[in-house]
């Protein structure tokens, strides 16, 4: 293996005793020694931080950037935001694919508007230079200018019903940065974007603050120069920690969007085409899912696409897992084989109640004894609340395809309704 | 993680290069998983336990341990008969984490008190850990 990157939290990490461990390239906390499932049902009940600054991100910047965005982004840029289909605008952002010509996924990906000619896009660990040089393939001859920020962006993430409250204490004018804050909206800018006087931590650190997240609950993540992180991260465990915020691992990270049926690149998408999945409001589709509303990087071939494989969420009746991975897979009841297994984790917070399945998050009684959940890729299409079995050739789990896994999520709250 | 100074060792037990526990003597044994092994698969999640009776041959597969980073089978340290199990886990297996060495996982009568013999003590387990 080779040497792992370190993220500027990394001695943060050791100093707190973190089971560490190799992920995208990085050295990076599983859990601390409150372990997984405690960070888990802190995200549920209060909230929790994650480093998240191995994550990469790309600057496109120029009059054509948005042009060569629309081409290669699978979302449409025109229609995105919102019920109303209108336009993305400065201070938006919008989920995508960056599609290969074949429609198989590179990675997944966050979209900002800064202002009409300045971006960026959030990306995967270790994705940056791929990204960078896919945009820079489509953009020769624009007017574009394209910087790959990989470990120059300092990132990380504060999820949970109590992320604004506890956000607030280390902002200056929390009202102003709040206000109107929809979900997949931001307001700063940080280091490589110039700085917003309006948008500051306390101790005057220039901050971008988006609505968005990767565990399905309600928060933020958090851009400032990346030599600001370590003073922003301790600010903000001050800030929560007599209010039960607890620093998570990826552990924690991967079973809470797991929960929320949140796609883990390279994993749950990845060198097959990008169809058949629940994720599909990430393509432009047109109204009756026949044609795209624009012209892609990767959708005529997703349009010709002979794909017949199904990604579908499945959620289990007890915590029992099956490892995702070789010599993994699926059947149905009756023994005939289906796919593949794609993520299998434990939502720590969930349950079942009479066969449906109850979280903790608004029933505080409700003791969660978690439930084994993720993504399989199958052969066929099977729909909710069918039963499949996930196996590793010796053990067998029956498990239910499901359509949605966690209930109760928070991450559309509105403002107004987080701050108490 | 825990630096290996932390790690708990019992002297009295012996130890598996599966990071398990046994009790050192006596008609029957109880086993479990060591303080490193907690320690490594994290918050423990579900015990799969086998029924009392059933008989394993040394090595063989007697159960698995669901922590929230993945599945872990549990090999019979010893061949015999499963005498008893410890019930208490199927509704709070967190007790492996908060206690590795005060919740055993099942009680076995061995066939043949030879194979103790060739379980580890607590200084060649640590031995093992230093690597």
């Amino acid at each position: 293996m080779e040497n792992p990157k370190k993220t500027v939290l990394h001695g943060w990490h050791v100093d707190q005793g973190a089971n560490m461990a190799f992920f995208g390239n990085y050295d990076m906390p599983l859990w601390y020694k409150t372990g997984a499932k405690a960070e888990h049902l802190a995200v549920i009940g209060a909230a929790g931080v994650f480093d998240t600054s191995h994550m990469a991100a790309v600057a496109v910047r120029g009059r054509g950037a948005r042009a060569l965005l629309q081409l290669c982004l699978s979302k449409d840029l025109e229609t995105c935001i919102g019920k109303e289909k209108t336009a993305l605008v400065d201070g938006r952002c919008v989920y995508g694919i960056f599609l290969a010509e074949d429609g198989t996924v590179i990675d997944d990906a966050i979209l900002y508007q800064l202002q009409p000619g300045s971006f960026m896009v959030v990306v995967n660990a270790g994705m940056g230079g791929i990204i960078a040089a896919h945009l820079k393939k489509y953009g020769v001859g624009q007017e574009v200018e394209i910087h790959d920020l990989t470990d120059k962006v300092g990132k990380m993430d504060i999820q949970g019903p109590l992320a604004a409250i506890i956000l607030q204490k280390v902002l200056a004018h929390s009202s102003t940065v709040f206000d109107r804050l929809s979900y997949f909206s931001f307001k700063g800018s940080f280091g490589p974007f110039g700085a917003d006087s309006a948008v500051t931590l306390a101790d005057g650190t220039s901050v971008l603050v988006s609505r968005t997240g990767y565990t399905g609950e309600f928060g933020f993540e958090l851009f400032v120069e990346i030599d600001r992180l370590l003073p922003l991260w301790l600010q903000i465990l001050n800030a929560g920690m007599d209010k039960g915020m607890l620093a998570c691992g990826l552990a924690a990270r991967d079973s809470l969007r797991a929960g929320a049926v949140l796609p883990l690149s390279h994993q749950d998408v990845g060198a097959w085409p990008f169809l058949n999945n629940p994720w599909q409001f990430a393509l432009s589709w047109n109204e009756t899912m026949t044609s795209f509303t624009k012209d892609f990087i990767g959708g005529p071939a997703l349009l010709k696409s002979r794909w017949q494989k199904y990604t579908l969420p499945f959620a289990g009746f007890d915590p029992r897992k099956i490892n995702a991975g070789e010599g993994s897979f699926v059947t149905k009841e009756s023994g005939e084989h289906l796919g593949t297994i794609l993520t299998c984790t434990t939502d720590m917070a969930i349950g079942r109640v009479d066969g449906e399945i109850v979280s903790v998050a608004g029933n505080k009684e409700f003791q969660a004894k978690g439930l084994c959940c993720g993504f399989v890729l199958l052969e066929q299409l099977c729909a909710p609340g069918e039963k499949v079995v996930l196996t590793d050739g010796k053990r067998k789990i029956v498990v239910e395809i499901r359509a949605d896994v966690r209930p109760n999520r928070t991450a559309r709250r509105p403002m107004d309704k987080m701050l108490g | 993680m825990k630096e290996l100074s932390e790690v708990i060792f019992v002297e009295k037990l012996k130890y598996t290069e599966d990071h398990e526990w046994v009790t050192g003597s006596g008609a029957t044994l109880k086993v479990g998983i060591s303080d490193y092994a907690q320690d490594q698969l994290g918050d423990i999640v579900f015990v799969e336990l086998p029924e009392v009776g059933a008989t394993f041959a040394k090595g063989d597969q007697f159960g698995t341990l669901e922590s929230v980073k993945a599945v872990s089978e549990l090999y019979l340290p010893v061949g015999g008969e499963i005498v008893a199990v410890n019930d208490a886990l199927g509704d709070a297996p967190e007790l492996i984490n908060q206690d590795p060495y005060g919740n055993w996982i099942v009680e076995i009568k061995p066939s043949d008190s030879s194979e103790l013999e060739q379980l580890l003590t607590v200084d060649a387990y640590r031995q093992l850990l230093r690597g």
